[in-house]
């Protein structure tokens, strides 16, 4: 105690340890942490799967005086071995933000959104709805889910609006991402069942991308492939110069949209020098000379005219197929997010079949997944499939779900939802006059916003349920319902190599919002229909529930005993049926047996010829507009990572438009010039980032922005009813001199 | 993650209506709103990990740290590969979180390069935190001996306590790294993660790549010096002579030679400092008022420059005061502003604050000189001789100016080592110097009209029109800065051409205007001499015009710094 003055006197001068200093200082963490900012020390940590991509990462949330105070990326988790992409080590901020929704919010008479008890939302929930519904019959009242939501969550309100409240049309915003590889697998293989494990990236050796820009999209995916340790060929087919085109030992700079005539042509080849697996072809496929007959249609040349390669790199594409021992095929928006992009898909699926690259180390025909749980609502969103991956047309399978769970088969209906589209369409024809919108920002993703934003005012009711009463949809509600979000509340998600992990809940919502889980069960209660779902009384029990409503499905998880086997196990991949026991940390793939899931054992080849683009450039819009992702700190719509300062200085938030020199120098744009990006629809104002990254007579513009989807046209895969982002036709004009750019 | 905030927000906004008070809850509601608040979740799954695994990370990246100290002669410094950097930046988010920062707040950054051509289009990310240099430019700048070399590790320390927030190292530093925290009122900056490497940890960065894109190598000092000799760091960064950076860029690629920042045609106004643009201004009218001062009794009568003096020494010794206290709003922490003569060894802004501290004691006692009467009455003291008070005026005159002139060339030595081409000697010496001389001659113009007896009528016509000359002669140098607008390189004069043309064109049009007006009011002397209103409204007027060209100085600048992104 008491330092001398002389020692006082000299920190004056000379401070080498006060305060400021202090607010710095690392101290070992403890927990296997290594060091931390002694402020935030952890007095627990509890590891939970972020809540941002399909990836399934896990992260250490680091605990202090109750509350989450850090996060950083689980060291033992088999997914991410210790990293995270920015939008995991920022997985806390979005809690954090000031405009959190913390209280119901009801339009009053004069039009505004004013703050209501719970009781007076649920009654105007109960009594509006069910107004329409007693109008208009059960048809004129949908529901938009998520794939940001956990399965139990999913599976309660696909539950509660199919069999509840006896809706029959729900979707949600999964189809703007997997739809198509849900109906390419489907297919295909008799189940939707991405085949892969993470693993596999490590073991090929020769990996090709399709459509797919992991380095941003994916970090912690190419993290893998960067460990890869057999020096593999990186072939990516993308028209952009990606940063994992960069990262690729081959670039495939195509055409937009002309990906299914190179496969083929590549097909072609391969058929042609016999460089296929004629043995696996004979033993598990069916329909392989039809496909070689439909590729002999596609030589060369016709390749070449289409996606603008030259010969040889066609060649040079299919040579390295076949000279790979365990080749992988990856793909992921390029492809679903297109007009025909189960067709693409599936030749993707053809490529891997005949040249018996699937169910071994280092291969597959592998769709990478979006959303965090994009495959959890797959099977069990009550949406496009009954729960548990089972079809509403068959009798079996609903008296299968209404046994298991204990309800009345009548309840359940006898014919699949409208897709996304079609409910919009819906609401167009006066047909579906109540929405009801949960964790998703339609408003501003949604193709051809400007239409969808007309659309979504034409309701007699539009409910949204969000963390957030600031998202563009949720200024259009009439009644917006306030959410607890990730690291709110539990259940599990499924990634994209169908790992199975958990989320839990580390911090208090703000004010009055709730976990989706309870206002689901409010709204069952105030329904009338609580009894229904009395046995789904948690999270957990819902799972339990889930786990029987998969026995004897290609997605059997029978074998998963409850929470805790998920947290020994960390994660479990399905199929894990009752009977078999999971290794902790195991990385398993499908068809290693080379059986599919079709009645016969047999994958199927399937193929059709291209379709004709919806809107091809022409004189007066000479450009395409490419779409996607700006950056791995951005997910969507922004309604998230915009609230961490970070993550918004980590992406560029003042719209910008990559644009080649060759075109800019034609329209006169100088780097940094502001231009009009125009389509038939709308048009948006954007700095122009003039790169060769994108070919001439190219645009790219990052989706996050809030009027990219002004400018894309509705157009949609017709199988899949997925949205197709990633080509329509724009023009590009520099902003008149003097008009200052006001909107983004 | 930046603190431990608590998540509870504020509480949610009442319910509104009659009904909603009367209304009793639904046992549901409130069940569930009590069960939201738990976090049993966090008991039932909290991790117990084994104690004896300090670090679970450590197998990941043991390849990434050098398996010993370095040597004499040598340090650690960053290495990056290039070829493995995809630009996920994580290492930014890692830096955020496992070093506890402030809300957006990162010690490290992610810039793109990109060029190439139609068919061999190339993007490069280029990942950067602090380079730690072999010659700090931060450390050499700090007027407060606030950043350490250190003598083993070569790692470049800022030490947050000693700062006292001038910000001198954010123009010294080439590469834009340390970054001044306004609520705190300091700078802070990456130390390599230092107390982990001393334990053998890695840097947070380090960790965090999951492409292991950064390790820590060792560097030989001979070799950084060497490779500094050529121009080749990593492309669009500020050349390597300067500090002697070690971090190591590889690359297998062959990068063509059109590759450019993203941000590189994005050129923003930079702050523009007010306190400092007062200060300067300020110093360098007093400074100049003062050098009038001594070279009066050169030309003038000494019945003329005396009658001057008493007022004229009054007014510029206030302006240098002012000029002292505006100095002081510039700080971040200015209670320790006493610190700032320990760089006198490496820093001009040291050698800046000792020769104004010293103008500043001289002008009050020169100034003081010519009232000894009046004070020694207030004192009630015996007046000194007249004599004593002449010879130790005669000294002060003098002593004034030189200190005066000393300080305004260590402002001018300020700019010019930051390496910055808009801020180097010649145009700021040319700027500063004029300042001086204008705004020195518009002083005495005033002091003219306000002397005891007035001086004749060719003194005040004389002083104008030297003083038109020189605004003339500043302005016509000011605009030299547009001929930049011609580079055909997109150069850093021609993006401060740009700024000050585009921008900052608002500033600049006032800038000639206040100039105009100013030279004006004092060419309306050159037909009423001695008028009080035109020698006032005339220094206002110049005064005015001459805080704007600083404030432009300061704004226009492009600051130097590694590739960034489109954003």
């Amino acid at each position: 105690m008491g330092a001398s003055i002389f020692d006082r006197a000299r920190t004056l001068l000379r401070d080498r340890s006060g305060a400021l200093t202090r607010e710095l200082e690392r101290v070992p963490g403890g927990f296997g942490l290594g060091q931390v900012p002694r402020r935030l020390a952890p007095e627990a940590t509890a590891s939970m799967i972020c809540g941002f991509c399909s990836t399934g990462c896990s992260l250490d949330v680091h605990m202090r005086g109750g509350v989450a105070v850090n996060v950083s990326p689980s060291t033992d988790y088999p997914v991410n071995r210790g990293t995270a992409c920015p939008k995991g080590w920022e997985a806390l901020a979005p809690l954090r933000s000031p405009d959190r929704a913390t209280t119901p919010l009801l339009r009053n008479a004069a039009g505004r959104l004013v703050p209501v008890d719970w009781e007076t939302a649920l009654d105007a929930f109960a009594t509006r709805m069910k107004a329409i519904l007693a109008k208009h019959g059960g048809e004129s009242v949908a529901f938009l889910g998520t794939g940001q939501m956990p399965s139990e969550e999913l599976a309660l309100l696909g539950a509660l609006g199919k069999f509840g409240m006896g809706l029959v049309h729900g979707d949600g915003n999964t189809r703007q991402c997997m739809a198509t590889a849900v109906v390419a697998y489907k297919e295909s293989f008799g189940f939707d069942a991405p085949p892969y494990t993470y693993r596999d990236f490590e073991e090929s050796d020769v990996l090709v991308f399709v459509g797919a820009n992991p380095c941003i999209a994916h970090p912690i995916m190419w993290g893998r492939v960067c460990k890869n340790p057999h020096r593999p060929k990186i072939l990516v087919v993308d028209p952009r110069r990606t940063e994992t085109a960069m990262a690729a030992t081959d670039h495939f700079a195509l055409r937009p949209k002309s990906d299914l005539v190179l496969l083929y042509a590549v097909a072609r080849v391969l058929v042609e020098r016999g460089w296929i697996d004629r043995a696996f072809i004979e033993a598990h496929t069916t329909g392989f000379d039809a496909f070689a007959a439909r590729v002999a249609d596609y030589p060369l040349a016709r390749a070449v005219e289409a996606t603008g390669l030259p010969a040889d790199a066609i060649e040079r594409l299919a040579e390295t197929i076949h000279a790979g021992r365990r080749v992988s095929f990856w793909w992921t928006m390029g492809v679903n997010q297109s007009h025909e992009g189960v067709n693409v898909a599936q030749a993707i699926i053809a490529l891997a079949l005949m040249t018996g690259n699937i169910g071994r180390p280092g291969t597959g025909a592998n769709s990478i997944t979006g959303q965090c749980n994009a495959m959890g609502s797959r099977l069990f969103s009550n949406t496009t499939n009954l729960l548990g991956g089972h079809d509403f047309k068959r009798v079996e399978d609903r008296l299968k779900v209404a046994r298991t769970l204990d309800i009345d088969v009548a309840r359940i209906p006898d014919r699949g939802s409208l897709a996304y589209d079609q409910i919009l369409e819906g609401i167009l024809a006066k047909k579906i006059r109540g929405l009801w919108i949960v964790a998703t920002n339609t408003a501003h993703s949604w193709i051809n916003q400007g239409d969808a934003v007309d659309i979504l005012g034409r309701l007699d009711f539009l409910v949204v349920q969000d963390m957030y009463a600031t998202t563009e949809t949720a200024q259009q509600a009439d009644l917006v319902l306030p959410a607890a979000g990730w690291g709110e509340k539990e259940g599990t998600f499924i990634n994209s190599e169908r790992r199975i992990g958990l989320i839990k809940r580390v911090a208090r919502a703000p004010g009055q919002a709730l976990a989706d889980f309870y206002i689901f069960k409010l709204i069952a209660e105030r329904w009338g229909c609580g009894e229904m779902f009395r046995r789904w009384s948690s999270p957990e029990e819902v799972f339990r529930l889930l786990t029987e409503v998969t026995r004897g499905q290609p997605c059997d998880i029978t074998g998963i005993a409850g929470y805790d086997v998920l947290e020994e196990m960390r994660g479990v991949q399905w199929p894990l049926p009752a009977g078999t026991r999971a290794e902790p940390s195991d990385e398993r793939r499908l068809f290693e047996d080379g059986r599919f899931f079709h009645s016969d054992g047999r994958a199927r080849f399937c193929h059709a010829d291209p379709e004709r683009l919806p809107e091809p450039t022409d004189a007066e819009y000479p450009f395409t507009l490419l779409t996607g992702r700006g950056s791995s700190s951005q997910w969507h719509t922004l309604t998230r990572t915009n609230k961490s300062p970070l993550l918004r200085k980590l992406g560029a938030t003042d719209p910008y438009v990559e644009l080649s020199p060759v075109d800019a120098s034609a329209i006169g744009v100088v780097p940094g010039a502001h231009v009009v990006v125009q389509s038939r629809r709308g048009q948006m104002i954007a700095r122009a980032f003039v790169t060769h990254a994108v070919q001439p007579k190219q645009v790219f513009v990052p989706m996050h922005f809030a009027r990219t989807n002004q400018l894309t046209l509705a157009s949609f895969d017709r199988r899949s009813r997925q949205p197709s982002y990633k080509a329509c036709a724009v023009k590009v004009t520099l902003l008149p001199d003097g008009t200052r750019p006001q909107d983004g | 993650m930046t603190s431990a905030v608590n998540l509870e927000h504020p509480a949610a906004v009442t319910p509104a209506g009659d009904s909603a008070k009367e209304r009793r809850r639904l046992p549901l509601v409130e069940q569930f709103l009590r069960e939201q608040a738990t976090l049993t979740a966090v008991e039932r799954f909290a991790q117990l990990h084994d104690a004896g695994e300090p670090f679970a990370r450590k197998d990941y990246y043991r390849d990434l740290l050098p398996a010993s100290p370095p040597a004499p002669g040598q340090q650690y410094a960053f290495q990056v590969d290039l070829d493995a950097c995809t630009g996920c930046k994580a290492c930014v988010t890692a830096c955020h979180n496992l070093n506890g920062l402030d809300p957006g707040e990162a010690w490290r950054s992610v810039g793109l390069l990109h060029g190439g051509t139609v068919t061999e289009a190339v993007q490069q990310s280029v990942t950067t935190a602090c380079h730690h240099c072999l010659d700090p430019a931060c450390m050499n700048g700090c007027p407060v001996g606030a950043y350490e070399k250190d003598p083993e590790t070569g790692i470049v320390k800022h030490l947050d306590d000693q700062c006292i927030g001038c910000q001198y190292c954010t123009f010294t530093c080439p590469y834009d790294v340390p970054k001044y925290s306004a609520s705190r009122g300091i700078v802070r900056k990456c130390d390599m993660c230092s107390e982990r490497l001393a334990v053998g940890e890695a840097p947070a960065c380090v960790q965090a790549c999951p492409n292991e894109a950064i390790a820590i190598t060792i560097v030989d000092r001979r070799q950084v010096l060497e490779d500094a000799q050529g121009d080749a760091f990593v492309p669009g960064a500020p050349s390597p002579g300067i500090t002697g950076p070690t971090t190591v860029y590889k690359t297998t690629r062959a990068l063509p030679r059109n590759l450019l920042p993203a941000d590189f045609y994005a050129v923003r106004p930079s702050h523009s400092h007010t306190p400092l643009v007062a200060m300067l201004v300020l110093t360098q009218l007093s400074a100049g008022a003062f050098c009038v001062d001594a070279l009066a009794p050169l030309v003038l009568p000494p019945s003329v420059s005396e009658a001057l003096d008493p007022v004229h020494s009054l007014v510029a010794a206030a302006m240098g005061l002012a000029a002292l206290g505006a100095s002081v709003f510039h700080l971040g922490r200015p209670i320790y502003a006493f610190r700032a003569l320990i760089g006198l060894r490496t820093s001009w802004m040291s050698r800046e604050i000792l020769a104004f501290g010293a103008f500043a004691g001289l002008a009050i006692l020169y100034a003081a000189s010519f009232w000894t009467g009046a004070l020694a009455h207030l004192l009630g003291a015996a007046p000194p001789s007249p004599a004593a008070a002449l010879s130790l005026r005669e000294g002060l005159r003098f002593a004034v100016a030189t200190a005066g002139v000393a300080g305004v060339l260590c402002s001018v030595l300020i700019y010019h080592v930051t390496r910055r081409v808009w801020w180097a000697a010649p145009s700021t010496g040319f700027k500063f110097a004029m300042t001086a001389a204008v705004l020195g001659l518009a002083t005495a113009e005033l002091t003219l009209t306000l002397a005891r007896t007035p001086p004749p009528v060719s003194v005040a016509t004389g002083v104008a029109r030297v003083l038109l000359l020189a605004a003339a002669t500043k302005a016509c140098g000011e605009l030299l800065a547009l001929r930049h607008l011609r580079d055909k390189r997109y150069s850093d004069l021609r993006r401060t051409a740009v700024l000050l043309t585009r921008d900052l064109r608002g500033y600049l049009v006032a800038r000639y205007g206040l100039l105009a007006a100013g030279a004006a009011a004092t060419a309306w002397q050159l037909g009423a001499p001695l008028s009080l209103p035109a020698a006032t409204a005339g220094l206002i007027l110049l005064l005015g015009g001459e805080l704007l060209e600083r404030t432009l100085f300061f704004a226009a600048m492009c600051s130097p710094g590694m590739p960034g992104g489109p954003a």
